[in-house]
């Protein structure tokens, strides 16, 4: 049995995909997505085995999504896309297997029956996937939205998940601390804590060796005596 | 030799004016000769001064032979040129002048031969100095006044009498002498510089009014060709072309040819010098093949019509007409009736003429190659219908088709609109409603594509329909609006197209609730530049596209048109 997740923001095509799926038994769709961000928290909520991820969507595109999932839950990737020159020569050096919209039902099958025998590429050779990333996608209340990293005080985690928080707005995001701290410019400063550096004010050093840090907008962070170094040879204090 | 005592001064001052005439006939005559152009400004070059100083030498030296002798002495107009020398050339120039005509009249001898030599020396030196003082004061417009120039040989005469009074002896006999001539050569000499620079003056006036007839003529000509041969170089523009050469030079008659055929004639013998008749004038093949101006004047190189034995032209003047590279492709000829000859200011003009037809003639092939490159745009825009589109339109058919056949009849029925719209424009013109239902199609596939995330308002006035625009202006601004846009949108979007009239102009804005655009050459995609650049081209740079944007609200893109409601040619 496979469980798949369909994410294309065109309805027309993701109903279109999920009857063609339909003929299939051993696959079971578990939901569908109209972007990036509601794909994320789905793969994180739902961990199916394959997701068939559009391209072009708004905002962040399929192959910048594929980037941003945690790499613990990164279920097979199958890209659908109706046009693009330049992602179907990378998927075709990368041996990624996609599908050309409208779907032609015996490509389909080939691809499932690929999928059933468990192969993985790896995604991480594909270009825009391991990119900076310039943004971060978030949850607000009923909301989707991006802050630009520059736009960023500090992310942390807490039991919700998550959290984003910029000078004057904040969200939950799908992204994981491990993830955001190799792809953005944000420090570690403690175990559940990431720092935009450029948006530090002070760091107030305290007496058991931990310290605090103060933003521009005046919010505190703590800074754990482990990562107190690793921070100052960041950002160059002796 | 006259004796001082039967010198009647009213005598003596008639004759001084006669012989003052004679010099200044001579110099009218000399004020023909090119000689007489350096002096007809203040000289500031060598050559010029050179000329200077030779000219009013000798009139120093005529001045003298001129002269009556009385008792031993000469009374004279020598010192009009050496002040004049000195006014007009500078300390240098009326120094050498007056030593001159002072070593002239030193050889002469008489009793007063060294106190004159002295005198016209200084009289020399008295212009020179006036020149350098005006000149230091910057009024050396002030040189060349008639009153200044009496006024210093008024100074300079007087100044030679009380010389003559201090060297000449014996003393009785310069004392007698002084006063004797003093008053008729002061006054003679004074009035014969006024008179002298009244001559340059007049000269002066007389070349400046050539000169301004000759540029309002050819200013006219050139005003009233503006843009005629731009249309191009053919009979009809020729002929214009050839009407107002003919009114303007009032020549006889006016031929514009090419390098094989009569393109335009206007004037006399147009009865049998007809457009599009082959050249036959071996004069017009003389200027084509050497590149050359052929004159024949009537005289010296005969004018004979080589089309009918009455013509009544009788000179010509050929000009070749030069493109890119000098190279000849047609000609410009003028022509006299038999009983006129070719007025100099035409025969200069012709010239002028020829270059500004074939700059012209230039400019319109310009003015072509861009309307060519304008053609080649469209037909790009038209192949550049976007696969992206394509595969998406037919993707949603596709799912369409399975849910809703009706609806999926629709879509194949929008999309054969759309395509038919796309690929089928003749001309490089649509009307506004021929624009909007090529939009209205791309939309309504677009909307079944979108289900829901995509909303369209398009709002134009019934009587706007009819205005003319280039076509292809309106799909792909709302394209854009889609794919960088309303697309990127995560929550539904909305598109609105409207368009109202402003006095004399047409806009058309194409709005989206995305507020996405960013002014960078992949956002603004290539369609909007090149539809931009095509209004520009065809209606000048006060038309064309504007894009405001508000971030996260709305981007609005204003199409700017001249309202045109008839067909424009182009």
């Amino acid at each position: 049995m496979l469980t798949a997740l369909i994410i294309d923001d065109e309805a027309p095509s993701r109903d279109e995909l999920k009857a063609l799926l339909g003929a299939f038994p051993d696959v079971e769709v578990l939901g569908e997505c109209a972007n990036a961000i509601e794909g994320l928290s789905a793969i994180h909520r739902l961990r199916p085995d394959i997701v068939f991820l559009d391209i072009q969507m708004p905002r962040i595109s399929g192959l910048e999504m594929v980037g941003m999932i945690d790499p613990g839950a990164l279920p097979r990737i199958v890209f659908v896309t109706a046009y693009d020159e330049h992602a179907l020569k990378a998927f075709e050096e990368h041996a990624v297997d996609y599908l050309l919209k409208p779907v032609d039902p015996q490509r389909l099958e080939k691809t499932l029956e690929w999928l059933r025998s468990g192969a993985c590429p790896s995604f991480r050779q594909l270009p825009g996937v391991t990119e900076m990333l310039p943004r971060i996608p978030c949850c607000g209340r009923n909301r989707i939205f991006l802050i630009p990293i520059s736009d960023v005080e500090y992310v942390h985690t807490d039991i919700s998940g998550v959290q984003v928080v910029g000078a004057d707005k904040q969200g939950m995001t799908e992204l994981t601390l491990k993830l955001l701290q190799e792809r953005t410019p944000l420090i570690r400063c403690h175990r559940q804590y990431l720092v935009n550096p450029d948006r530090i004010h002070e760091i107030l050093l305290q007496e058991n060796g931990a310290a605090e840090i103060l933003t521009h907008s005046g919010k505190k962070i703590p800074v754990s005596r482990r990562h107190l170094r690793e921070l100052k040879d960041r950002l160059l204090i002796a | 030799m006259l004796e001082l005592e039967n010198i009647n001064h009213v005598a003596l001052i008639g004759s001084l004016m006669q012989q003052m005439c004679v010099y200044l006939a001579v110099a009218y005559m000399l004020s023909k000769t090119p000689l007489f152009a350096p002096l007809m400004q203040v000289t500031v070059r060598l050559p010029d001064k050179l000329v200077c100083y030779l000219v009013f030498s000798g009139f120093c030296v005529m001045g003298t032979y001129l002269g009556f002798q009385i008792e031993g002495a000469i009374a004279n107009t020598r010192a009009i040129g050496a002040v004049l020398g000195g006014i007009l050339g500078g300390p240098g120039v009326g120094l050498a002048v007056g030593l001159t005509g002072g070593l002239h009249r030193y050889h002469m001898g008489g009793f007063t031969a060294s106190a004159c030599a002295v005198s016209t020396t200084v009289e020399g030196l008295i212009g020179g100095l006036l020149h350098i003082y005006l000149l230091r004061r910057h009024r050396a417009d002030r040189l060349l006044h008639p009153m200044i120039a009496m006024g210093t040989t008024l100074f300079a005469e007087i100044t030679q009498m009380l010389i003559i009074l201090a060297m000449a002896r014996p003393f009785d006999q310069a004392s007698r002498l002084v006063a004797h001539i003093a008053l008729p050569m002061i006054l003679s000499n004074a009035v014969g510089a006024a008179l002298f620079m009244r001559l340059i003056l007049d000269r002066r006036a007389t070349l400046e009014k050539y000169s301004i007839a000759f540029s309002a003529k050819a200013l006219r000509i050139a005003e009233r060709s503006v843009g005629v041969l731009m249309q191009g170089f053919d009979q009809k523009n020729c002929s214009r072309m050839a009407k107002i050469i003919q009114e303007e030079t009032g020549v006889g008659a006016v031929a514009i040819t090419d390098c094989e055929r009569l393109l335009g004639f206007v004037g006399i013998g147009a009865d049998h010098h007809i457009p599009g008749t082959p050249i036959s004038s071996q004069h017009t093949f003389q200027a084509i093949n050497n590149n050359e101006v052929v004159y024949a004047d009537g005289v010296d190189v005969t004018y004979r019509c080589s089309v009918s034995k009455d013509c009544k032209l009788g000179s010509s003047l050929v000009i070749p007409l030069r493109g890119e590279g000098n190279r000849v492709f047609g000609t410009i000829k003028l022509y006299e009736p038999k009983n006129k000859f070719f007025s100099s200011i035409n025969r200069t003009l012709g010239e002028g003429i020829a270059r500004l037809l074939s700059n012209q003639i230039l400019a319109g092939k310009i003015e072509e190659q861009k309307r060519l490159l304008a053609q080649t745009e469209i037909k790009l825009l038209q192949a550049q219908i976007n696969p992206h589109f394509l595969f998406n339109a037919l993707n949603t058919l596709a799912a369409v088709i399975r849910r809703e056949p009706e609806a999926a009849r629709q879509i194949v029925q929008d999309l054969s609109t759309f395509f038919r719209k796309s690929l089928k424009r003749s001309g490089t013109e649509a009307t506004l409603k021929d624009e909007i239902e090529h939009v209205d199609a791309y939309l309504r596939i677009e909307l079944a594509r979108f289900a829901g995330r995509l909303d369209v308002d398009i709002d134009i006035p019934e009587d706007l329909l009819n205005l003319r625009l280039p076509a292809f202006t309106l799909q792909p601004i709302v394209e854009n609006a889609i794919k960088y846009g309303v697309s990127q949108m995560i929550e539904p979007g909305r598109i609105a197209i409207s368009a109202r009239r402003e006095s004399d102009q047409l806009a058309i804005v194409v709005e989206d609730s995305a507020g996405l655009y960013k002014p960078s050459p992949e956002s603004g995609g290539m369609g909007m530049n090149l539809v931009d650049r095509r209004i520009k081209i065809r209606h000048g740079e006060a038309y064309g596209i504007e894009v405001s944007c508000e971030p996260d609200q709305w981007t609005r893109v204003a199409i700017r048109l001249p309202a045109e409601e008839e067909l424009v040619t182009c």
